[in-house]
């Protein structure tokens, strides 16, 4: 197999101001044309910032926007990963990331995961995807992508992985939190980051690209740090932090092929085996089946027992316990 | 009463950091003329100082760019705090583009004035000297038993109102000078001294700053020195309080930061008295964090359910 030139685009989008951050798109994808990429990845909602609130709906657009159709166009003859507010035809907002290739739209991914918690308030702006598909490329390996809090659920990599992504794809706003001297980069959100992703290029035995925004909304600065692992999960190039920029990295895919054999970790997989417990716990914690594996007298759907101040189980109770 | 620089009630609670628990920062060469051992770090507070200066760096050229300025107003103390944000601000965007402002009242100590003079040397930034007595006086001249309190709020709110001028005249942002320790305590005055366009250091503790003050080269002397409001002559934050700032740093940061129980805090070497002090100084604060909320009346109400950013498209100046 080939050497893949992968253009990781590190840039610092403008809230809000679509058409600055097209321009620089269409900058970058020349750019990385020039420089003889086959893929560029841009970051999460690089078309339009990450701290949106109420100016989601103002930037959203329908995946027949002719912008989109025009970024499509000037992406032909590469693959580039894009990432927008997309406005369904029923009016829901995503936070999506789109393949493009051949001059048109490949592949959509919607954000599955949005955290609302600590800093984050995704949900309340957002709805959240219902798919995970892997999808073919002209690149030949087949592509999984995923945005930002995807990667902090561990079903998200694997399967992708298992639907036949050989290159895991996360396009990220992360924001740097946790400033500490004990970390590994004195960055507690970048300790973390780096941990997973070498640990899901290991045990996908994938090429994983990690593709982080830099610059400022409002009071959070996002990291950078964007990205390429190795299947066998050693780096093959990490961006500096806090800097933008567009880096390239040389990736030799017949590392896939040798590390798959070396460590055939996906063909032992058991997604029929998940795909059984996973029933049973679903059916379990919706009340529908007896629980097998839960104190005795914890509530329907709830493995634990309150404790000793109650006796008996509240409410519904679907059957007998052990 | 519904602001206060009234000092913080904290009961005494050094020797916790006692046995080990802190070590002594030292320089290491990165700031030369400063010795080493100026202040001391317990080690939980540590941080990475270039990466803090990187981010800062950002945050405050991204804030006046999105709001369309390219200079900064700094009120210069002589204090650590101010110090640290001019020289941030200097590393940020250039000293040329940074104006400091120094404010004193007739009362404040002649010493303080000559610490932020050395700033404004090393710095080679722009300067202005507005003596607030007259401001100060003016409004007080017939009532001579106000309250320590009232003046120095007043004070406060006076150097506040000259710096927000000076916003106009220089062209520049005014740049917040509060750190974490004193705003989670209370210890700053509503609309004086936390009022401001941006904040970069408004997440360091007092001992964090020292640390990153040490980095980045302000003068040893004002790194050494008690902090102080400067509202009479020998006031110190940690004399009068009762408290030092490594142990209160330590407390805040177990407690806010890492959410700990009055057990474990317990278990970590606290004085459950202090705790209980510090807790009732966070939540007595709280109006002090936070904008005056507004009564809901309309389908979209600002900071409610009409929520845009600070900086959105369209903000900026000009």
């Amino acid at each position: 197999m080939q050497t893949l030139t992968i253009a990781l685009a590190q840039i610092a989008p403008r809230l809000g101001l679509l058409d600055e951050n097209l321009a620089r798109h269409h900058e970058l994808i020349e750019d990385a044309r020039g420089r003889g990429a086959g893929l560029v990845v841009f970051p999460e909602l690089g078309l339009t910032g990450y701290l949106l609130q109420d100016l989601a709906a103002e930037v959203a657009m329908r995946l027949d926007d002719p912008r989109l159709g025009e970024l499509a166009a000037a992406a032909d003859g590469l693959s580039a990963v894009v990432s927008f507010v997309e406005e369904s035809a029923d009016h829901r907002l995503f936070i999506a990331a789109a393949l493009l290739e051949e001059g048109r739209i490949r592949h959509v991914h919607r954000k599955l995961f949005l955290p609302t918690y600590g800093l984050f308030d995704e949900r309340r702006f957002f709805a959240a995807g219902d798919l995970l598909r892997a999808t073919p490329s002209r690149l030949g390996p087949g592509l999984g992508i995923a945005i930002c809090e995807d990667f902090w659920h561990l079903t998200v990599p694997q399967l992708l992985a298992l639907d036949g992504a050989q290159i895991l794809i996360n396009v990220s706003s992360s924001p740097g939190r946790d400033l500490a001297a004990t970390n590994e980069v004195g960055l507690g959100t970048a300790t973390s980051w780096r941990t997973l992703m070498r640990t899901y290029a290991q045990l996908t035995t994938s090429v994983v690209v990690f593709c982080n925004r830099v610059g400022v909304d409002e009071s959070i600065s996002f990291w950078g740090g964007s990205e390429v692992i190795a299947p066998s999960g050693q780096p093959l190039f990490v961006a500096p932090m806090f800097q933008e920029g567009l880096f390239t990295v040389e990736v030799p895919l017949g590392d896939l092929r040798r590390e798959r054999l070396t460590l055939p970790l996906l063909r032992d997989e058991r997604p029929e085996l998940q795909v059984r417990e996973l029933s049973r716990i679903v059916a379990e914690r919706a009340g529908l089946a007896p629980d097998s594996t839960a104190d005795d007298m914890a509530e329907a759907g709830l493995d634990v027992a309150p404790g000793d101040a109650v006796r008996e189980p509240i409410g519904f109770r679907p059957g007998a316990r052990r | 009463m519904t602001t206060s620089k009234t000092p913080p009630a904290v009961g005494p609670g050094g020797e916790h950091v006692a046995d080990g628990q802190a070590e002594l920062a030292r320089t290491e060469g990165e700031t030369p003329g400063v010795e080493a051992e100026m202040f001391e770090l317990p080690p939980e507070l540590a941080i990475d100082t270039d990466i803090a200066r990187q981010v800062i760096g950002q945050f405050i050229r991204g804030q006046l760019r999105q709001a369309g300025f390219e200079r900064a107003v700094v009120g210069l103390s002589g204090g650590i705090d101010s110090a640290l944000v001019a020289y941030l601000v200097a590393e940020a965007i250039g000293a040329d583009r940074l104006l400091c402002v120094l404010m004193p009242y007739r009362s404040s100590s002649p010493a303080s004035r000559e610490d932020a003079q050395e700033v404004v040397r090393r710095l080679g930034a722009a300067s202005e000297l507005v003596d607030i007595s007259p401001m100060v006086d003016g409004y007080f001249g017939g009532q001579p038993d106000a309250s320590p309190l009232r003046r120095g709020n007043f004070m406060a709110r006076q150097r506040m109102a000259v710096l927000y001028d000076h916003s106009v005249t220089w062209g520049g942002l005014v740049v917040g000078t509060g750190n974490k320790t004193e705003s989670l305590i209370g210890y700053t005055t509503l609309f004086g001294d936390s009022a401001s366009a941006f904040n970069p250091i408004g997440d360091l503790y007092k001992s964090q700053v020292r640390q990153v003050a040490a980095a980045i080269g302000v003068p040893a002397t004002i790194i050494r020195k008690a902090p102080s409001a400067d509202l009479w002559p020998g006031q110190t934050d940690e004399g009068e309080a009762g408290f030092t700032y490594p142990v209160l740093d330590r407390l805040l940061f177990w407690r806010v930061d890492r959410r700990r129980t009055d057990d474990e805090m317990a278990g970590l070497g606290f004085d459950p008295e202090m705790v209980r002090k510090v807790d009732r100084l966070i939540a007595t604060s709280e109006f002090k964090r936070q904008v005056p909320p507004i009564a809901k009346l309309g389908p979209r109400t600002t900071g409610i359910d009409y929520l845009y950013p600070r900086r959105r498209p369209g903000s900026a100046r000009g």
